[in-house]
């Protein structure tokens, strides 16, 4: 019996279990159209028998695998997870016929599993109920993480495997709530639940159809920024719901650890933890600043200037991507100061996208660190985040996600200018697909219809390698990891 | 159950590794942060860096009522000590620490230690020691087991050329067999459940379930002949080798060899007629040439050089000594060791790691308790009213392949379990599979 590198099969078997749960779930979505005497019940079945069969066979594969799971195949699964998720999930796009082919379906999917919100379609309120709330409900699951929701449903990761979280987790630290890994899941997708449920109730309250807030929570605590309308949250234009989807954007944005144990009555935890303060500042003086400008110069009255500015930060940051106001028709100062927030993201361990504040903070030391070191030479300077000096390694780690980072963003970029898009839409497409934004700049600002067929698989592929952080599908493409 | 290890040294890391793998929720308390790293991002468990014996460190890794256990196996046992006590004012419900003191096992001891808020002290060489002394009373057994109170055993020996069971297929030996039953076998590197068309090959490790009257048939049945020990070589004056040396004394002709002159006299002044003391090294073919190491039955290096240890062990086996045993306390040595057959391996920590782990079992009340054996998984089930696997005799079953039932327990006696048998509720069941059967195993016994 030689020891293979890889236990393919029980790939096979987790992959055909969540297909099999995706499918689960379609079926649900075909009941919620016809709870609305839609017509899309029979897509979404159809859809649902597919991705079944797909899973069933997968599963079968993979019947008799054992059940360790090594790095190697944590890596594997988590990339395919998503993509085949995503594959399927376009399914009911796809066969509903809103959508002109199948790449213009898939990115829609992709979009909405990694929770960018992006979207392709020019009038969204001609969509059928259940494609409304299919939309919605694969951003939610994005957010908080398919490997997560599977560890803390699935009986067949009994064995819990860490590696897998981490591969899938954003931010460059992750913080354990419990012992095991399947309960603190649990623990994190309660609290997810709750804040979802919470959020509807309020937005209901606000004079929202149950339906759309429920589609609305859906996307907010995700930070997917998938709306039911064309106008986005504008559509509502009521300060009330405005107020109450910032608050909850921003509670996405924070660490789901972290709050979990704020909420646990460690209120001490708000002061000792750099990055939520840092989010915080970061967030109001954004706002501050953007609010002036929309202010001074584009004769906003105050209270709306004020409104705009804090929601558009808000969503901006916390790459949730409701838009209450059409900025591509603001001046470029003030579109200028939007990119720049378009670059930080929210906290580690958050539903959001983008490089992380978490990370934005230890660049920001580190870099201050060496200056530091030119004037004295033998100074002692760790690198210390929450109090806690941050190991060589993890830097390290750091700076490779930087220069992977700039890597793509040049190549992107240029991809994107070869394609045909000019430099403003080109820099936008980028840095909302790899961000998970959702909306970009310049022509591309609230959809990406028009764009090449190439660039539309293209910009997929940046969503994914955002969401998870560059490493885990960057991994699959280096021979380091599939030499023995 | 919640469970507390402090200290992330071998014991601890090793226990800590075997425990997660159960459902238990682990803690574990270090100073040392890359260590705790490496566990806490490849084990199911959660690491707290920081002093076992400091008070808001401990109330971090949740020491509190809800914790079951709590396990102090720093190196130093006056820090365990200490971190039990605190642990134990902090409301955990049980506490264990390691010590390196013998004294403080002393039964008159006790109450003041409980008293304390320290249920268990556990000490590895005193373990060590009476592991080797088991190891003498059968030199032909490399491994040795009991289940449910002795009940039945497990006997792991080595097939040599010559035996009777080799080249036979095992239905042919075990087809209405009362008396033992092989449950697995290993051979190179792999572990192998067999089934009745397997055939024992020399040089295999096999593992035999009996009870304890047919011991003797087994032994047979390997083609081990029947040997006493009565002289006994020690390298090393160490302290395992003088707890040693005091358990066995009675038993059999001891000699220590002991190359420190103030060490060998200081072994002499504690053991006194119990042992021989010579001043000289093991190494030393014509010194263990004069002190007659050919009419030694057993030959035990426990010198603090691992090395030294093996190379020894194999010296001896070069002048027919039948038993050898060697302390290797670098666990990279181990495997290396148990190829170039030496009998037995004794690694303190991993004994003490396994100790507590077997005094978990025995506290655990669930109907399920499993450990790991020569890579596959031991099961011990309780078998309740009803369940699948009263529905009919063993062989009608249809239990998967590469899952063998070794015997059960009825009341307080072990039988072998055969296709002729019949299982009843509340036997206790011990069983053997590859671990990713252990679900499919379960459905039988709800």
């Amino acid at each position: 019996m030689s020891k293979s590198l890889f236990n393919i099969r029980v790939i096979f078997k987790f992959l055909g279990y969540l297909l099999i749960l995706e499918a689960v779930l379609m079926v649900a979505c075909s009941g919620i159209d016809y709870f609305f005497k839609d017509h899309t019940q029979l897509v979404f079945l159809k859809a649902a028998a597919i991705t079944f069969g797909a899973g069933l066979i997968l599963a079968l594969i993979g019947l008799h695998a054992k059940r360790d799971i090594g790095k190697h195949e944590s890596f594997v699964m988590v990339t395919m997870v998503w993509v085949l998720f995503s594959m399927f999930g376009a399914l009911p796009f796809y066969l509903s016929g809103y959508f002109n082919s199948f790449t213009d379906a898939f990115f829609e999917s992709m979009s909405g599993f990694t929770t960018t919100g992006s979207s392709v379609l020019v009038d969204v309120e001609v969509l059928s109920r259940g494609i409304l709330f299919w939309r919605s409900l694969i951003q939610w699951l994005g957010g908080m993480g398919i490997i997560l929701l599977s560890l803390a449903v699935m009986p067949l990761l009994k064995m819990g495997n860490f590696q897998l979280l981490t591969a899938e987790v954003p931010g460059p630290v992750y913080d354990k709530i419990h012992p095991r890994v399947t309960v603190a899941a649990r623990r994190l997708w309660y609290l997810y639940v709750g804040l979802t449920i919470t959020l509807a109730l309020l937005l209901r309250f606000g004079g929202m159809s149950f339906f759309d807030s429920v589609c609305h929570s859906l996307t907010t605590m995700a930070t997917g920024g998938f709306s039911t309308k064309n106008a986005s949250i504008a559509h509502w234009d009521s300060a009330y719901i405005e107020s109450v989807t910032i608050v909850f954007m921003f509670l996405a944005g924070t660490s789901f650890v972290f709050l979990f144990r704020v909420l646990s009555g460690k209120f001490n935890k708000i002061r000792h933890n750099e990055e939520f303060k840092a989010y915080f500042y970061i967030v109001v003086v954004s706002a501050l600043v953007l609010s002036t400008a929309l202010f001074f110069f584009a004769d906003l009255p105050l209270a709306k200037a004020i409104r705009t500015g804090l929601f558009q930060v808000v969503a901006i940051i916390t790459t949730t991507g409701y838009t209450t106001a059409d900025f591509s028709v603001w001046i470029p100062g003030i579109r200028y100061l939007l990119i720049i927030t378009m670059l930080f993201g929210a906290m580690s361990g958050s539903t959001s996208g983008n490089i992380k504040i978490g990370r934005i903070i230890l660049y920001a030391k580190i870099s201050y660190n060496e200056l530091k070191r030119d004037v004295h030479p033998n100074a002692v300077l760790p690198v210390l985040f929450n109090g806690k000096t941050m190991p060589a390694t993890l830097i390290y780690g750091l700076f490779g996600f930087l220069f992977f980072y700039i890597l793509l963003m040049i190549l992107s970029v240029g991809i994107f200018f070869a394609m045909g898009l000019n430099m403003e839409d080109s820099l936008g497409v980028f840095l909302t697909s790899f961000g998970n934004i959702g909306p970009g700049l310049g022509n591309h600002f609230s959809n990406f219809f028009d764009l090449p067929d190439i660039a539309k698989w293209y910009s997929g592929f940046l969503m994914l390698v955002g969401r998870l952080e560059i490493y885990t599908v960057f991994l699959l493409f280096s021979r380091s990891f599939w030499r023995n | 159950m919640n469970i507390i290890v402090a200290g992330a040294g071998e014991v601890g890391v090793h226990l800590a590794k075997m425990l997660s793998k159960e459902n238990h929720n682990i803690v574990v308390v270090d100073q040392k942060e890359e260590v705790l790293e490496n566990l806490n991002s490849n084990y199911d468990l959660m690491t707290v860096i920081g002093s076992p014996t400091s008070v808001s460190t401990l109330k971090d890794a949740g020491c509190s009522s809800s914790t079951d256990l709590f396990i102090a196996v720093t190196p130093e046992e006056s820090r365990n000590l200490t971190a039990c006590i605190l642990a134990a004012k902090l409301g955990v419900k049980k506490t264990v620490a390691r010590v390196e003191n013998p004294e403080y096992l002393h039964s008159d001891q006790k109450a003041f230690f409980q008293q304390l808020g320290i249920d268990s002290l556990i000490c590895p060489e005193i373990l060590a020691a009476k592991e080797i002394a088991d190891s003498l009373v059968r030199p032909w057994v490399r491994q040795w087991h009991e289940f449910n109170n002795g009940t039945l055993i497990l006997i792991g020996v080595k097939i040599r050329e010559g035996a009777n069971i080799v080249g036979k297929e095992l239905m042919s030996l075990f087809t209405h067999n009362e008396s033992c039953r092989i449950a697995a076998i290993k051979r190179g590197k792999d572990t192998i459940i067999p089934g009745g068309r397997d055939i024992i090959q020399t040089e295999d490790m096999v593992y035999f379930v009996t009870t304890k009257d047919y011991i003797d048939t087994v032994r047979k049945m390997a083609g081990k002949p029947y040997t006493e020990v009565h002289k006994v070589m020690i390298m090393g004056g160490s302290r395992i080798a003088m707890l040693t040396a005091e358990k066995i004394a009675e038993k059999f002709d001891v000699k220590i060899l002991e190359v420190s002159k103030e060490r060998s006299e200081m072994v002499k002044e504690r053991l006194r007629s119990k042992a021989m003391v010579i001043l000289g090294d093991g190494r030393d073919i014509d010194l263990l040439h004069d002190e007659g190491i050919e009419q030694v039955e057993a030959y035990i290096a426990l010198t603090g050089n691992s090395e030294t240890n093996i190379l020894s062990c194999l010296a001896a086996k070069r002048f027919q000594v039948q038993r050898t045993v060697a302390e290797v306390e670098n666990n990279d040595y181990i495997p290396l060791a148990e190829g170039l057959d030496i009998g037995i391996v004794i690694n303190k920590k991993l004994i003490a790691a396994g100790h507590i782990y077997q005094m978990m079992l025995d506290a655990d009340v669930s109907n399920m308790k499993c450990l790991t054996f020569a890579d596959a998984e031991v099961a011990e089930f309780v078998v309740r009213e009803g369940a699948k696997i009263t529905k009919s005799k063993v062989m009608d079953l249809r239990l998967p392949e590469n899952v063998s039932i070794g015997g059960l327990t009825r009341g307080n006696k072990g039988i072998i379990v055969y296709g002729n048998t019949q299982i009843l509720p509340g036997d206790r069941v011990v069983l053997f599979c590859p671990s990713e059967y252990l679900n499919k195993v379960e459905k039988f016994f709800k």
